[in-house]
């Protein structure tokens, strides 16, 4: 990752140009030329440094339903427990942390209903019956460019 | 919302297309014209529908290897000033007030970015200071397991 690059990402942390020549705009604030700004951003997508280019939808807007989980998982369990959770394409983020409980994982579903549907679901794959609840009251910060 | 509206949604989630005029071909899969499109993603900017259009870049590529999920006992009639006031650190990333279980007293929630452990305890002990709380609990990512982005509108979501 060159200074470049790194100036790239920056500028594209604040936003996508929205025209209808976009990497052409991004060339002309860089002074580079547009596929210059392609080529470079191949690069950084492939070596995934850059996860996703494009938007980030909220959720909640496109009414889904969302929950912060968190369980206790012993570790033996922990790749059984993985596996499960990896299959699940409304689980989008789980992590191994310090402490109790271990195991944090983001549930997002399209009603309510269905998730609690893949709570018990996940419940009853793992084995594990008490699954921590965390739901959003307020929201004071989302930065999706780094996380 | 409208077939149309969620068949776009669809093809913006699967991310832009590095070429000449991404948005002309998702115009094209979709069944509108390209100006359709680009007005439709300024709404929808606007609306807070998305929250932002431009690249995710994995911590630990630009050097953050240092994260945590810290969550602050903060009291009620204090959480808007606290969490707007630790909202505004650049080194956090995600700041939610959540309800909690019985025995979970740490409402506050936060993810901590660094690059160093010592980067991060003074992240913490500017937030204590700062906002005067003691009570917390930091619980570093050892591990990521799993990190996707969420495919809206997809056949098959949520099969058990």
């Amino acid at each position: 990752m060159d200074d470049k690059d790194r100036e790239i990402v920056r500028l594209l942390q604040t936003g996508f140009p929205i025209v209808p020549e976009p990497f052409k705009a991004l060339g002309d604030k860089l002074w580079i030329d547009e596929m210059a700004v392609i080529s470079r951003l191949a690069r950084l997508l492939q070596k995934g440094v850059i996860r996703h280019l494009g938007p980030f939808f909220s959720g909640t807007h496109l009414g889904y339903s969302g929950v912060l989980a968190a369980m206790d998982v012993e570790p033996k369990k922990i790749a059984q427990v993985t596996e499960v959770l990896s299959k699940k394409s409304g689980i989008t983020h789980n992590y191994l942390r310090d402490g109790s409980p271990n195991v944090w994982f983001t549930v997002i579903a399209k009603n309510e209903t269905c998730l609690k549907s893949l709570l018990s679901s996940i419940e009853k794959e793992t084995g594990i019956k008490d699954v921590q609840l965390f739901p959003a009251k307020r929201l004071f910060k989302v930065r999706v460019d780094l996380e | 919302m409208e077939k149309k509206d969620i068949l776009l949604i669809k093809e913006l989630q699967e991310g832009i297309k590095l070429e000449k005029r991404p948005f002309l071909r998702i115009a094209k899969v979709v069944g509108c014209s390209e100006s359709d499109v680009i007005a439709k993603i300024k709404a929808w900017l606007t609306s807070g529908t998305i929250r932002r259009v431009g690249v995710s870049v994995k911590p630990e590529a630009s050097g953050y290897i240092c994260n945590a999920l810290a969550a602050w006992q903060v009291p009620e009639e204090q959480i808007e000033e606290v969490g707007n006031g630790i909202a505004e650190m650049p080194e956090v990333s995600h700041c939610y007030e959540r309800e909690t279980p019985k025995d979970w007293p740490y409402n506050l929630f936060t993810m901590i970015h660094a690059k160093t452990q010592q980067e991060l305890d003074s992240i913490i002990s500017t937030i204590k200071k700062k906002f005067a709380l003691t009570n917390c609990r930091i619980m570093k990512t050892l591990k990521e397991l799993k990190k996707t982005s969420m495919k809206y509108f997809n056949e098959g979501e949520n099969d058990l």
